[in-house]
């Protein structure tokens, strides 16, 4: 496998004495050319320190990274060259339409004037943001500022992408559009570094998952054998009546009991009795509707961060 | 793929003067206006402070105007802009570019000079008007402009840097009542009490003033050979200072 992003044993602390967080305690992590690898974490797990120490914002304390054979804490200016960034936060590019921001940034990557301006009407005409290439963008929503910043990632992009949330504020529909154009990324020759909460939708296009937790990696492999070792139990979701929970039968362990709706795991080789269960009741009018779904990895992820919460 | 060439830096700070412009854009009418203000408010005020001004005076007041204006782009603006970029994040994703970063150096302080720049030209035009005085400008009056421009802007670039945006912000306050007020730009340094006198002869700002009045009326003014070196110095020393700030790594 050709390594685009190689990094081992990293470590990062901030602030002193009692006060140190260890925001990255030994992390490694490989991005291969052609692939799309997503980091998993909740808030503060250390993935934008992570991040950030890729791209050169940040030094790390120990560890190396190399991108494409270059060592980045080194030589930040050469590894700026072969990474490019789309940050959490949008960049204010107030003053600029997306066009002129997203071919600006491609000729500032060193991106020849007549490609730059070709593959920009490609990633616009891909995202759908025809409507708006022309509005300043002081005028577009939240979605287009955040699709005009992925663009401005893609449009010369650098051996790793490295993309922080970039469905964020996106709707259905473009988000689709943008997760292809992810998928487009890494089948061009980048590999893609792609940080996100979004677990549901990352499943469908990411090659490799890492999970990230208070500064190492919990886990570190691809979607299908991440859900192998719970495929022996289904998930089983209740909406419930007003009036209360039904009587639960004996085979099913409800995890979780929110507002009007529960959550059941439910041995494979019990499913025909619950879904013949969950059916009358719902005929009696005990629950309002249910599905039934194979273990997904948002139950795998949780699974890994908060063992205390699965039975 | 391939990993991009390394671009040119000429073409990337053309782009980046264009990334920076463009975003400036709809505050350039007010920037251009409060760029023209300050200079002439100078000259204007400073004559109403005293009154009817003898040629001496009045070449101090109409020379100390454009030095005036030059810091405070420098010193005041760049500390405001570089903060507000921090703040909102736009800082960071701009040092993730594969740009030198003696290019946003670059970048800002040609942005800044061009918006100072009619600000400088018109306050002499209404200075020699008011006062009736005459200039006779050198030509290397322009390099040196450009390296007091450079030299406030640098040192504005690391205040920005460092401090913390709201210091930066107070601090660029403060900086501009000391430079209007308590720098000899637009009076002699030997009005100044004896401590402020030896203060300025380390500082940049005096000579400053110094090389830009000898550039604009030379028959009336010499630079003393150490103002050059202070001044080179402080060059020099800011520009590394911002060079230092950019590069740096939490």
């Amino acid at each position: 496998m050709d390594e685009v992003l190689q990094v081992r044993g990293l470590h990062k602390k901030f602030g002193r004495g009692s006060r140190t967080v260890h925001a990255n305690a030994g992390v490694d992590l490989d991005v291969g050319a052609g692939q799309v690898v997503g980091l998993l974490g909740h808030n503060g797990a250390g993935k934008s320190t992570l991040v950030n120490q890729v791209v050169g914002l940040l030094r790390p304390d120990a560890g190396t990274i190399m991108l494409a054979g270059t060592d980045a804490v080194a030589h930040p200016d050469d590894a700026r060259r072969l990474v490019s960034v789309q940050a959490q936060a949008n960049v204010p590019i107030t003053g600029l339409t997306p066009r002129t921001a997203i071919e600006l940034v491609g000729r500032i990557r060193g991106g020849q004037t007549d490609a730059v301006r070709t593959r920009t009407a490609h990633l616009i005409e891909a995202l759908d943001l025809g409507e708006w290439a022309g509005t300043p963008a002081e005028k577009v929503s939240g979605g287009v500022a955040r699709l005009t910043a992925f663009a401005m990632a893609a449009v010369a992009p650098g051996r790793l992408v490295v993309l922080d949330e970039p469905t964020n504020d996106v709707d259905p529909v473009r988000r689709r559009l943008l997760w292809r154009q992810i998928r487009a990324l890494a089948d061009d020759g980048a590999g893609v570094l792609l940080v996100t909460h979004n677990v549901r939708e990352a499943e469908r296009v990411v090659d490799r998952l890492v999970v990230l937790d208070r500064g190492v990696v919990l886990a570190d492999d691809t979607p299908a054998a991440l859900t192998q070792s719970r495929s022996g139990t289904l998930t089983l979701e209740v909406d419930l009546v007003p009036a209360g929970p039904p009587p639960w039968p004996v085979a099913l362990v409800v995890t979780d009991h929110g507002q009007g709706r529960a959550t059941a795991e439910v041995p494979v080789d019990e499913a025909a009795a619950v879904v013949a269960w969950a059916g009358e009741a719902l005929a009696a009018g005990q629950i309002e509707r249910y599905a039934l779904t194979p273990a997904s990895l948002e139950d795998v992820y949780i699974a890994l961060v908060e063992p205390e919460a699965v039975p | 793929m391939t990993a991009l060439a390394a671009p040119a830096s000429w073409r990337q700070l053309g782009l980046m003067v264009q990334w920076q412009t463009r975003r400036q854009v709809r505050n350039l009418p007010l920037f251009l206006l409060i760029q023209l203000l300050i200079p002439v408010a100078t000259i204007v005020g400073f004559g109403l402070l005293i009154g009817h001004p003898d040629r001496a005076t009045a070449l101090y007041l109409v020379t100390g105007a454009p030095v005036i204006a030059l810091i405070s782009v420098g010193l005041v603006a760049t500390p405001q802009f570089v903060g507000q970029a921090r703040a909102e994040g736009s800082l960071d994703w701009m040092r993730t570019l594969p740009v030198p970063r003696e290019v946003f150096l670059l970048a800002d302080l040609v942005v800044w000079t061009v918006i100072a720049l009619p600000g400088v030209v018109f306050g002499l035009v209404v200075g020699a008007l008011r006062f009736d005085v005459e200039l006779a400008p050198v030509w290397w009056v322009v390099p040196v402009a450009l390296a007091v421009s450079l030299t406030a802007a640098a040192v504005g670039y690391a205040i920005a840097c460092v401090m913390s945006p709201v210091v930066a912000q107070l601090m660029s306050q403060v900086l501009v009542f000391v430079v209007l007020l308590f720098t000899p730009i637009s009076f002699p340094a030997d009005r100044m009490p004896q401590w402020a006198q030896e203060t300025h002869a380390w500082l940049p700002i005096e000579p400053m003033a110094q090389v830009i009045r000898a550039g604009l009326a030379p028959g009336d003014f010499t630079v003393p050979g150490r103002s050059w070196v202070v001044l080179a110095a402080w060059c020099a020393a800011s520009v590394l200072a911002a060079r230092w700030a950019l590069r740096r790594r939490g």
